[in-house]
């Protein structure tokens, strides 16, 4: 319990001795060529097997594995709700001075429409770590705002719950992360997420305008959250990335000169910075658009130093004072003994965070390669 | 039923008070809606004041200066209701205390940060609950910190920051309706502020850090002049939610001058529209980020004072 105490936003306190976080950040921040512990490039991903629609009893439902076992499951229910028109707006109606903001609440939508729920083995539904993920996530999904005039998603997530001036639907996002959180649990679960969106069905309106809301109740004519291309106009990979997608939030690392994507628990353990980066398509011009950027603790703050054999009274006498020498670390600008831990201080260099976002937003980046490995996954 | 029969309770969901068409005319116009009066890159004046709560190691108080708008209300009233508030917070610092038994051993010191909201401090009454903003910030602050205070020199020791918000940004000016564009704005600002008296009361109660953390806010608005439609999206410093129209994303962060970096870092928002001046190659957030770092470098200037004057202080007690 006091190790979650102190491991807040990041996952837990990595048990690795400062010699194994010695070697490992020395080979993840060689110039150039970082190597990781499982082989991978930089910007590789792990691997994962992912299915959708898998709970009948929910509006669009997902589960994601990744190959050391971590699973997840989304399960996304939507439901009816009244829309309650504050004092203000309703005083509008007769005054003529806001006309043109007239009931904006109903059309625009409501962020509070969305509720996201985290559920991680091991850790109370208030403690600090699903608070944060599901705020993290939440924020970027109702921060979508499509730019697109005529499209149906004008208002992004929000918008797209609006039923009428009076009715919306409240949307319920229910994560269950099904194994221990091995690693930092932010990617797996912001995937999972994304993909039960994508499949997430709404019943069809028969009711107009400002009638009561009234479903078709033939599921096979259900319109999906986020609507996608109709199969019948040829859906060519320009025109699929005109629809809006719901987003997708990275977890990127620095270690030394380096910038590393989905980091296992290893590496995230000797971070320099942790940074959570939500992107999404934008509907628009068809590249990447930025939507947040959160820095999340990095763990290697709480890890144990290692002590350099020139402090070490058991060794004294043993090494000729001029073996370690503290040399300047031009990453974090502190003092080190090369092969000695030091737990990091201090914060991140502005250049390294834009140099972050550059890296996943670029055309033909890991960006753009996350989001089509998903739009890939079969959707049925 | 279980209902509560000894006590008169009031309806159960609410009630909304009377609104009078004459009341109308005068109260929502779009006059009355508070105005940025200051310049783009203009901050608001920080009081601070360490060392106000003798029982802690470590305390200070927080106020940002209230916008030109409230007090040409107070001195000129039309409406019950201010048109925009002004942060206002205490923080308390206990530690560096030892760890109670039963916990396990640490080689750093443990921080525990506590943000909550005054049930008075907002339009809408805050439970005595944290609810999940409040954890959230919570989480944010504890980020900032914990990259500064130099953690390996308290060993299996506690420290405890408690902050209370005794009255928070608004997120929007409270008569516009929530647009596309809605967000809990108000929050960033009081992380800011959090975050800066966090670091006072810290140094107030003489921890070492590696430097004084500042807390600064930038945001992108656009505020359309009345009648035309589309503003152009502008970088402001400081922004207060209630005196813009539409703040289309802003960005919040804690910022160490003298190593010139950032220990906590949230943005949120679409950047990209942000019009910059011409031969500005900086993408938006860039932008957006560089303008919080100033921001933050303007509150590091009260930061030092009163720091300063903390310590005179305890040289002079001594």
């Amino acid at each position: 319990m006091s190790n979650q105490r102190q491991a807040s936003s990041a996952s837990q306190v990595p048990h690795l001795s400062p010699a194994e976080l010695s070697y490992l950040y020395t080979s993840l921040s060689l110039p150039k060529t970082p190597i990781r512990p499982d082989g991978r490039s930089p910007t590789q991903f792990r691997p994962l097997t992912a299915e959708t629609n898998i709970l009948p009893g929910t509006n669009g439902s997902a589960r994601i594995g990744f190959a050391d076992g971590t699973q997840a499951i989304v399960g996304v229910k939507a439901e009816v709700e009244k829309t309650i028109l504050s004092n203000e707006t309703l005083a509008r109606n007769d005054g003529g001075v806001g006309g043109e903001q007239e009931g904006s609440a109903a059309v625009g939508g409501h962020g509070s429409w969305v509720q996201m729920s985290i559920e991680i083995p091991g850790f109370r539904d208030d403690d600090a770590l699903p608070v944060f993920l599901s705020e993290m996530m939440r924020e970027s999904l109702v921060g979508a705002v499509g730019t697109d005039e005529t499209s149906d998603m004008t208002g992004g997530l929000k918008g797209r719950l609006v039923i009428n001036k009076r009715w919306h639907w409240r949307l319920y996002i229910d994560v269950l992360l099904l194994s221990q959180p091995l690693a930092y649990p932010l990617p797996l679960l912001s995937l999972t997420t994304h993909l039960a969106l994508l499949s997430t069905k709404l019943p069809k309106l028969k009711s107009q305008g400002e009638e009561d809301p009234f479903f078709d109740d033939d599921w096979a004519v259900a319109e999906y959250l986020y609507p996608r291309p109709s199969l019948s106009s040829g859906a060519k990979s320009s025109a699929r990335s005109s629809f809006v997608r719901p987003p997708v939030t990275l977890l990127v690392i620095s270690v030394g000169e380096n910038i590393i994507f989905d980091p296992n628990r290893e590496e995230i353990a000797v971070a320099d910075a942790v940074l959570a980066i939500s992107i999404t398509r934008d509907s628009e011009a068809g590249n990447l658009k930025l939507l947040s950027i959160r820095t999340v603790d990095p763990p290697s703050r709480l890890t144990q130093p290692g002590v350099p054999n020139s402090e070490n009274v058991s060794m004294l006498g043993a090494v000729a004072p001029t073996e370690d020498v503290a040399v300047l670390n031009p990453a974090t600008g502190e003092e080190e003994v090369p092969g000695v831990w030091r737990p990091r201080r201090g914060g991140v260099k502005r250049s390294v965070i834009a140099e972050m976002v550059k890296t996943a937003l670029k055309k033909g980046g890991v960006g753009e390669e996350v989001l089509e490995g998903l739009e890939g996954v079969e959707v049925s | 039923m279980m209902a509560d029969r000894r006590r008169i309770n009031g309806p159960p969901g609410g009630t909304r008070p009377a609104v009078f068409a004459s009341n109308l005319q005068s109260g929502t116009s779009a006059t009355d809606r508070a105005q940025r009066q200051r310049q783009p890159s203009e901050l608001r004046k920080i009081f601070l004041k360490t060392g106000l709560i003798p029982t802690a190691s470590g305390s200070s108080y927080l106020e940002f200066e209230p916008s030109a708008s409230l007090a040409a209300a107070r001195a000129n009233p039309k409406s019950l209701i201010p048109p925009s508030s002004a942060l206002k917070l205490a923080c308390t610092v206990h530690g560096p205390k030892p760890l109670p038994r039963s916990a396990a051993f640490s080689p750093n010191l443990v921080l525990t940060t506590h943000v909550k909201y005054a049930p008075f401090a907002a339009r809408q009454r805050k439970g005595h609950i944290r609810d999940s903003s409040e954890r959230d910030l919570g989480v944010h602050l504890e980020t900032a910190l914990r990259g500064a205070i130099i953690a390996e020199r308290w060993p299996k020791s506690g420290l405890d920051i408690t902050i209370t918000i005794l009255e928070a940004e608004d997120d929007r000016w409270w008569g516009s309706a929530p647009d596309s564009h809605d967000a809990s704005w108000g929050m960033m600002n009081v992380l800011a502020g959090c975050i800066t008296a966090a670091s006072a009361a810290i140094a107030d109660a003489h921890i070492d850090c590696l430097d004084l953390v500042a807390g600064g806010v930038a945001a992108i608005v656009s505020d359309e002049p009345s009648g035309t439609s589309t503003g152009v999206p502008k970088l402001m410093l400081d922004t207060d939610p209630a005196e813009h129209r539409s703040i289309l994303s802003a960005c919040v962060v804690a910022y160490m001058p003298a190593r010139d970096e950032i220990t906590e870092l949230w943005l949120k928002g679409d950047s990209s529209k942000a019009s910059l001046e011409d031969g500005d190659t900086r993408t938006g957030h860039e932008a957006l980020i560089d303008g919080a770092v100033d921001a933050a470098r303007g509150a590091h200037t009260v930061l030092a004072e009163a720091v300063r004057e903390s310590l005179l202080r305890t040289v002079g007690q001594a």
